[in-house]
């Protein structure tokens, strides 16, 4: 790389080899330029497939849309939102709701089919029934400066929404690579040494895939105080070592078996050597579609944990679920549909966003599935 | 290569039977996200009872097309363009799927290729033969007697009767082919097509079981259709062959005159590229080239860009089928050129 | 067949000792001990201190209490729930075990069945519109929240539809409605006993006519005995309850079961159709299939005959797998329905802090997932004939 010549004018897409004065060939473009533009190749490829699958595409596009709320939270908080009343933990706000006056008796009655929402008992001499009156309220109904309303204790719900968003993709992200590294290590080892260190790997897979998650980590969060990073490492952990580790382990049994693994054995290569720099680059795609798998499941797992209370973390969607549940807002139902609905909503769509995206993935990385 | 002790089919041609199967013009395409695959193109023969023909060619050529063609199993992504298949006269293409369904196994059975997946896993293999007897034997067969013309059949293709109770994975793969031979036989169909009945098995065991369908068509008195990339290999068994390349029959005639003078540039080149034991030394001629693409497969004959004959009008215009003698139909407009027998190897 | 079964039970057992043993270790690993929640109290003179400690086996060395910890499991003796003192946490389990184990089992019997028809038929009609349709409302129920699919179930099934018709068409929550019950003769964990004893009993009886007619007699009949008997069998129990005194308990216990049941039926359904609609497709690729087409079947017989039972077989594998799914989604649907099961304990033992009851629970439910487990590999062998007479 050192006696390359001509860095002004690569030849892009021609590998023709001119020959320097001394005779010998010259490569014109270092070599990470030709990596990254047979990368850039590889993208484009993978990239044409994966368009192919539509639903896939969908999954992509909330994935980002998720994104960029969560990008977006931060900056509205520090220009637009007044923190005092939109911070998602601590904000505060009545907005004044309009409510109906109706007769004594009405609301209790379970057939009567007034909106529970803006119904007021008619309760003193100063108002009469049929009049509207308007009180400072929690939860208020969407408005103009609460978009999607405000939850049991006076907050903002889209800017809950929003901070929670940024947290899940925090908790993914570290779920997937904790599994990744972890299940991507342990594959490989137990691919490539054989004998007595797989069996002993894959049993231990066996034992934590048998073992259900949840109530692990209910009693792991008796014991510990479950912060968000901890949650992240301890799914990354659990499933690194098992389901995730079995599939890469038979991935990287076929690349072990390949040739260009004996030839770089033959060639001198240590077991590390051979185990960092052909093996598991190899085994690294089918890695990134189950990092998508992970990530799925460390949402659905943090909100399950939050909305059972046993989550040390300030604001999530899981939480906000749980406060709608336990303020008993529950079978209001359409009524304060703003409490449950938008949460339980983003807890669904982005866990399926990241499940279709790893099913086109798949597609993608097991050729074996892609329509002929 | 061939010389006159060598085994080859003597019987004339099915003198004398009325015609069994009829295919004219057959042609059919596989519709594929790339375009339409011309698989099939105006494919014509004919079979009489009793008489067996082969069908060869490289892979890809159409021929297990043409087979599935016959029993209607084309994939879900083939259309007929045109053409017919008549049993005994009916047009098999203008029956409805149930209708076609009684002609299965009971008058058209298959041998498959693949003898180690042709069986399903879990069930047994008398069950299995069991079935279609089922379907197809009227008056329905009691437990016994499905069960002595199983037993009979095994016997007949050399597996023991005990293993009618056995799953397909406790049988060797050539016992395995054997049985499917016995299942094709269950229903006395008039026809049986044999889709590279061989290919996976060793060759001993290869010869024993060619020879044993050879054998049992004789004596049971139905028509074959072998199907398989080596020429040789059907040239022992068979009445007719018929060459495919490209979707195409490009020659069509007896055995023993296709096998000692071919005439179409493909069939010569086909023959040359096997190694003889029982002819004379000989320098191999390998083919060159890959079978054509037939998303757009190329003007005129289909060949012309292997072919060592080609000239301008081959790249332009599809040659007739043509009559050379004797029935032997050749789609050349060279086939004069092509060498004789004598010379091969020497070209 | 029965030595498979036992090599898989001494598996188990180790499996099970190593899973109680990370679990111990767990509990050492945490900040502080057991013992600082209820002798750290000040007010406890230190001789006291000291005596409770050795009575709770405190004094040992680690090894000790670890060899204590593991005698006590493997004989049944798992302590006292701190949280209901003096009852001990095995009375607890015991009380509450049958309630999980029906609704564990009716939900995956049932999601198996229904899922697996589901997927059989959506393979067969690939490319129309129900296909895509139900594909994606499975893909959608797979990856819905679960709590919250739980509570809009609750919501709309238990609370807007009774509005509507006027009557509770499901109870929102609970095992049983307490005022019904007053004056019963029958304790509800009778009743309830009596309703598993006589379904099992039922289903025993059809297995085993199913199970002669398939040696005795030809296939179709076979099939049709099996049909009829299994139909028997469904609703024999309900002409039992009818006619008895427990009826309206009975009944009772019956309201309360099928929301809860139906909820964590509908989302482990999802995922066993979606596995076996992919399954199928491969299946639908292999050589034997087109035997059987050649053979003249028709589409129903390929299908039902040959393609389903084999692409049973990675389904069946997958129970594992969807067993995690189910015990996990039964823990949230007991917790939300307060379904009085295993789940709702170790839920309510987390949130008390009774770390005994807590650690007993989730060893139960380890315990379950080994039994499913080992249950998933007997139809496994029982369905494939190569690995039955390996």
């Amino acid at each position: 790389m050192s006696d390359r010549v001509d860095l002004e004018e690569p030849q892009v897409g021609d590998f023709q080899l001119p020959r320097a004065p001394g005779g010998g060939p010259v490569i014109q473009e270092p070599l990470w330029r030709i990596r990254l533009r047979l990368f850039r190749k590889a993208l484009r490829r993978n990239w044409a497939l994966f368009a192919k699958n539509k639903i896939g595409l969908v999954g992509l596009g909330i994935i980002i849309a998720f994104a960029l709320a969560a990008l977006a939270h931060p900056i509205l908080m520090d220009r637009v939102w007044d923190p005092a009343i939109y911070d998602p933990v601590r904000g505060y706000d009545a907005p004044r709701t309009e409510f109906l006056v109706v007769e004594n008796g009405t609301v209790e009655d379970p057939t009567s089919e007034i909106d529970h929402a803006t119904a007021r008992l008619k309760t003193t001499p100063f108002v009469k029934v049929g009049e509207t009156i308007s009180i400072p309220s929690q939860p208020a109904p969407p408005s103009d400066s609460h978009w999607l309303g405000t939850d049991p204790l006076g907050r903002d719900i889209l800017s809950q929404l929003m901070y929670s968003t940024r947290a899940a993709f925090l908790l993914g992200a570290i779920a997937a690579f904790v599994t990744v590294l972890i299940a991507t290590t342990v594959g490989s080892i137990a691919a490539y040494f054989g004998g007595w260190i797989d069996s002993l790997l894959m049993r231990f897979a066996d034992l934590v895939l048998l073992v259900p998650l949840i109530p692990i980590l209910i009693v792991i969060s008796s014991l510990f105080t479950l912060t968000l990073p901890l949650l992240g490492v301890l799914i990354g952990i659990l499933s690194g070592f098992g389901g995730t580790a079995i599939v890469l382990k038979s991935q990287a049994l076929s690349v072990s078996v390949k040739p260009f693994i004996d030839a770089a054995r033959v060639a001198g290569g240590s077991n590390a050597h051979i185990i960092f720099r052909h093996i598991i680059p190899n085994v690294l795609p089918l890695s990134f579609l189950y990092m998508m798998f992970t990530v799925t499941e460390a949402i659905a797992l943090e909100a399950t944990l939050s909305f059972l209370g046993l989550m040390n973390v300030q604001m999530s969607w899981g939480l906000m679920i749980n406060v709608a549940h336990s303020s008993g807002y529950l079978l209001s139902g359409t009524s304060y549909w703003w409490l449950l609905i938008p949460a339980g909503m983003a807890v669904t769509l982005l866990a399926a966003a990241f499940f279709l995206a790893g099913r086109a993935m798949d597609e993608v990385v097991n050729p074996r599935l892609r329509r002929r | 290569m061939q010389t006159a002790d060598t085994p080859l089919s003597t019987r004339p041609s099915g003198s004398g039977m009325p015609a069994l199967l009829e295919v004219d013009n057959l042609t059919m395409e596989y519709h594929t996200e790339k375009g339409s695959v011309s698989a099939v193109n105006d494919v014509s023969f004919t079979i009489r009872a009793g008489e067996s023909m082969g069908l060869v060619g490289e892979s890809g050529c159409g021929k297990t097309s043409v087979a599935m063609a016959l029993l209607r199993l084309q994939a879900d992504n083939a259309e007929f363009k045109a053409g017919e298949i008549r049993l005994n006269g009916e047009n098999l293409l203008a029956l409805s799927e149930d209708e076609m369904r009684t002609h299965r196994w009971s008058d058209i059975s298959m041998v498959f290729q693949g003898a180690m997946n042709a069986w399903n896993p879990v069930q047994r293999v008398g069950d299995q033969i069991r079935e279609a007897m089922n379907l197809h034997i009227k008056p329905l067969p009691t437990a016994a007697e499905a069960r002595a013309r199983m037993e009979e059949l095994f016997v007949l293709v050399g597996v023991d009767p005990k293993m009618l109770d056995r799953y397909p994975h406790e049988f060797s793969g050539g016992m395995r082919q054997r049985a499917i031979i016995a299942m094709a036989l269950s229903c006395d169909p008039q026809l049986i097509i044999a889709d590279e009945p061989t290919t996976a098995l060793d060759v001993i065991v290869q010869d024993q079981i060619l020879n044993q369908l050879k054998r049992i068509q004789r004596d049971l008195g139905m028509a074959m259709i072998y199907i398989s990339h080596d020429i040789a290999v059907i040239a022992e068994v068979t009445d007719t062959i018929g060459v495919m390349y490209a979707g195409r029959i490009v020659e069509l005639g007896a055995t023993r005159e296709v096998f000692q003078r071919p005439k179409h540039p493909y069939a010569y080149l086909l023959l040359n590229s096997a190694p003889s034991i029982t002819g004379p030394r000989r320098k191999l001629a390998p083919l060159k080239g890959e079978p054509p693409n037939l998303l757009n497969p190329p003007t005129g004959c289909r060949f012309h860009p292997r072919c060592p004959f080609a000239t301008e009008k081959c790249t332009v215009e599809t040659p007739p089928l043509e009559d050379v003698g004797g029935g032997h139909l050749v789609e050349c407009w060279h086939w004069d050129q092509v060498p004789e027998t004598t010379e091969r190897g020497v070209a | 067949m029965t030595k498979f079964i036992s090599k898989r039970l001494v598996q188990m057992v180790i499996l099970f000792a190593i899973f109680l043993t990370i679990l111990f270790f767990l509990l050492e690993a945490q900040p502080g001990d057991l013992s600082q929640q209820y002798i750290g109290n000040p007010d406890i003179p230190p001789e006291e201190k000291a005596r409770l400690a050795a009575r709770l086996g405190l004094d040992q060395p680690l090894w000790g209490r670890y060899a204590a910890y593991m005698r006590n499991f493997f004989t049944g003796n798992m302590g006292v729930a701190l949280s209901q003192y003096p009852t001990s946490v095995s009375s607890l389990i015991l009380a509450a075990l049958p309630r999980t184990i029906v609704l564990f089992l009716s939900a995956t019997v049932l999601a198996y069945y229904l899922g697996f028809v589901t997927g059989k038929v959506l393979a067969w009609r690939r490319g129309k519109a129900t296909e895509y349709l139900l594909t994606l409302g499975g893909v959608g129920l797979y990856t819905i929240f679960y709590p919250w699919f739980a509570l809009l179930m609750i919501w709309f099934f238990g609370f807007t539809l009774s509005g509507w018709l006027g009557f509770t068409v499901f109870p929102i929550n609970k095992f049983i409605d307490a005022p019904e019950w007053t004056g019963s003769p029958f304790t509800t964990n009778a009743v309830f006993m009596r309703m598993i004893l006589v379904a099992t009993l039922a289903l025993f009886v059809a297995s085993v006519i199913t199970l002669l007619a398939r040696r005795r007699l030809e296939l179709p009949q076979a099939i049709r005995v099996r049909n009829w008997s299994f139909l028997a069998a469904v609703i024999f129990p309900f002409v039992y309850f009818w006619i008895s005194p427990m009826r309206k308990y009975a009944g009772d216990i019956l309201h309360h079961t099928i929301l809860p049941v139906g909820t964590l039926t509908l989302v482990a359904f999802a995922g066993i159709m979606l596995l076996t609609r992919s399954s199928m497709l491969e299946t639908l690729r292999e050589d034997y299939i087109l035997t059987a087409r050649a053979k003249g079947l028709s589409e129903k017989a390929i299908r039902d005959r040959h393609a389903a039972r084999n692409a049973l077989l990675p389904v069946v594998t997958s129970l594992v797998l969807a067993l995690a799914f189910v015990i996990g989604g039964g823990i949230i649907t007991e917790t939300v329905f307060s379904w009085p099961g295993i789940g709702l304990l170790l839920f309510q033992a987390v949130l008390l802090e009774d770390i005994p009851l807590a650690m007993g629970t989730l060893s139960i439910i380890a315990v379950l997932a080994l039994l499913g487990h080992l249950i998933a590999d007997i139809i496994y062998v029982y369905l494939d004939p190569r690995i039955r007479y390996q």
